[in-house]
């Protein structure tokens, strides 16, 4: 787990414009499908779970399975309404928990 | 003469020599997927028909899927298979009244063939979302979503790509 990277395509938008967020964290996303060297299966160890919020207000949330490639990536959009914090939360199959936010000013 | 020094080693011997060398040989060049295949206790497969049958059915609660208002977007060839971009989007207009309650988007090809699932709230104003998803084989990528009323859409592209991503 490492700290995201967030990037947001207006931190500062008009009332009703749609905002674009891509956000990246480090994660192994390990399979719980593969051998490791000593012959044994690695234990599956994936970002589980991913939600997003505006103000604590919930915009929606995301649960990867094993499909989801190493390092997972995320993009979505929201429709602009008040000045906000823009607050992401991901956690792990080990009970890791990352989060990142970004502060939104409305014009 | 050159062989002349082998001659006082034991011909089965040799002849077992021989076996073991091309053996190993024989086991150095089999393709990396198959010996993991022999290390691990469960070989990944794609998953059956039914299994990705069951995971449509099991979202559609009886509801008839509509195939339109949904798009897919992603490439026809995927050169990474470990990152393959996908984008889901709906394409209906997105209210309070009216909006996308749950997605799904499914690699049918895929040991395990759901991708991920997200539930959205009418805050966020729109359904639109992309990932990256890692693919065993070329297959189907397939994305379902309910709106609030009940209506279920569904689309599906097909992808091509050059060698599995799901050991990576």
């Amino acid at each position: 787990m490492s700290t995201p990277r967030i990037w947001i395509s207006n931190d500062s938008p008009e009332v009703g414009e749609v905002v674009r967020v891509r956000a990246l964290i480090e994660h192994r996303m390990e399979t719980g499908l593969r051998p490791g060297t000593d012959g044994k299966v690695v234990p599956r160890n994936i970002v589980n779970e991913f939600e997003a919020r505006l103000d604590g207000e919930l915009l929606f949330t995301w649960q990867p399975e094993t499909a989801v490639s190493r390092n997972p990536y995320i993009e979505f959009t929201f429709i602009a309404s008040n000045a906000s914090e823009l607050q992401m939360k991901w956690g792990d199959d080990a009970g890791n928990i990352i989060t990142g936010s970004k502060t939104l000013s409305v014009k | 003469m050159i062989f002349s020094k082998n001659e006082n080693f034991p011909l089965a011997q040799r002849r077992q020599l021989l076996e073991g060398a091309a053996l190993g040989l024989g086991l150095a060049l089999l393709p990396t997927a198959v010996r993991a295949q022999l290390a691990s206790p469960t070989p990944l497969k794609p998953a059956s028909a039914a299994e990705v049958q069951a995971i449509i059915d099991g979202f559609l609660q009886g509801a008839q899927p509509i195939e339109k208002g949904l798009e897919l977007e992603m490439p026809v060839l995927g050169d990474n298979p470990a990152a393959v971009p996908v984008k889901a989007k709906v394409a209906l207009p997105i209210t309070p009244e009216s909006y996308c309650e749950e997605l799904i988007i499914l690699a049918e090809g895929n040991p395990r063939p759901l991708a991920c699932r997200f539930s959205f709230t009418p805050l966020a104003g729109t359904a639109e979302v992309a990932i990256r998803l890692r693919l065993i084989e070329s297959q189907n990528i397939r994305a379902l979503a309910r709106m609030n009323d009940g209506r279920v859409l569904m689309t599906h592209r097909h992808i091509t790509v050059t060698a599995g991503g799901c050991g990576m």
